[in-house]
């Protein structure tokens, strides 16, 4: 049994723009679309090139469209597609090569939101947490940085400036953990007009999250806290 | 050594205008925000009804006549309807905000809270009981 696949192909030292290649592959039940490609590059053109590491879902690097939709290579089966499908890469970012992306906007967000824990205290013991103080965040906490919300995200492809789903998810992870103390530090991030605000609950981060974590969830949540800090500005002297 | 940096040269994929017909999340997406329109027309309505019964009788006459022709009705059902896809969506995104109680029992309790509201406004105008 084979599936045809269509390649967006992009070589920067020759191509002005990206063109499709088709490529024959075979398949069973268990040909994941990472599976295809490497099966393609081992066996019929070496040139083609794409980001991959562990193959199970946990590494985030193997984001790429399939049918224009954003999917994790390694856990989007062939046997789920008609007889074409079409692959290229992550929308809303600058292509670098074939599928592979340049994710430094992404990274560049994510640092701004400063992404650990911060605390003052020097202190020697363990920081204890209970159950339900770790349930807080604990939703938020499962986030791979694969960049799949932001190829979703139709406000982050009309301003790249916008912190957008995965940042913000993170922001609120570390804003909700009883250990941290670095919530003044992230707030004028979220609360800016590339922060929260520049969200308008499209949604669609939500259904391609591969950890189903609900970005879109957390932004929104994270306009209540940034209203809410806003409130408490005002009225604190 | 040659230049790593100079070799790179990105390709920025740009975002037509037309990105939210490209599937049907979008499209959906786009219904939900568009309800606004016939919204509008209402508004437009409801202060020009305002507006007619300051000006006095035979205005108000003239402007409860255009409220009965079958087109306006025909837009005012319109838009109940978009109201009432918009408060789906709206509904159904709630709970995900203010993730208070269970979302199905959130959701149920909001069209409830509705159901009253129209009912009571029902009454108060006298079309029912």
């Amino acid at each position: 049994m084979e599936k045809t696949l269509i390649i967006q192909r992009y070589n920067p030292e020759q191509d002005q723009a990206p063109s499709a290649k088709r490529y024959q592959v075979p398949f069973d039940h268990s040909t994941s679309v990472l599976d295809a490609l490497l099966y393609i590059q081992q066996q019929l053109d070496p040139t083609l090139a794409f980001r991959w590491s562990c193959r199970m879902a946990i590494c985030g690097s193997c984001g790429v469209m399939v049918n224009k939709i954003p999917k994790l290579g390694c856990k989007t089966f062939l046997r789920d597609y008609p007889a074409e499908l079409t692959i290229s890469a992550l929308d809303h970012f600058p292509i670098e090569k074939d599928l592979i992306s340049d994710m430094a906007v992404f990274l560049d967000h994510l640092q701004a939101v400063k992404p650990y824990l911060i605390n003052d205290s020097n202190s020697a013991e363990p920081h204890r947490q209970t159950p339900a103080q770790l349930k807080k965040y604990q939703k938020f906490s499962s986030c791979i940085n694969c960049g799949l919300c932001y190829a979703a995200c139709p406000q982050f492809g009309l301003n790249p400036e916008f912190l957008g789903p995965a940042a913000i998810v993170t922001a609120q992870r570390y804003n909700l953990d009883s250990r941290d103390q670095g919530k003044a530090q992230r707030m004028p991030q979220l609360n800016g007009k590339n922060g929260v605000w520049a969200c308008t609950f499209v949604g669609f981060c939500a259904d391609v999250c591969p950890k189903q974590l609900d970005p879109a969830a957390a932004v929104n949540q994270g306009k209540v806290a940034s209203a809410t800090d806003m409130l408490i500005s005002i009225f604190k002297p | 050594m040659p230049d790593s940096a100079g070799a790179r040269r990105p390709y920025l994929q740009p975002l037509s205008r037309s990105w939210w017909l490209k599937h049907s999340f979008f499209l959906r997406y786009m219904l939900r925000e568009a309800t606004v329109l016939p919204l509008l027309f209402f508004c437009g309505c409801l202060l020009a009804g305002l507006y007619s019964l300051a000006q006095g009788e035979s205005q108000y006459q003239s402007w409860l006549a255009f409220m009965a022709q079958p087109w306006v009705i025909a837009l005012n059902t319109l838009l109940l309807l978009a109201s009432l896809y918009h408060a789906k969506t709206f509904f159904e995104l709630f709970p995900r905000v203010m993730p208070l109680l269970p979302a199905p029992l959130m959701i149920a309790g909001q069209w409830l809270g509705t159901l009253v509201v129209a009912l009571l406004l029902l009454w108060l105008f006298g079309a029912i009981g």
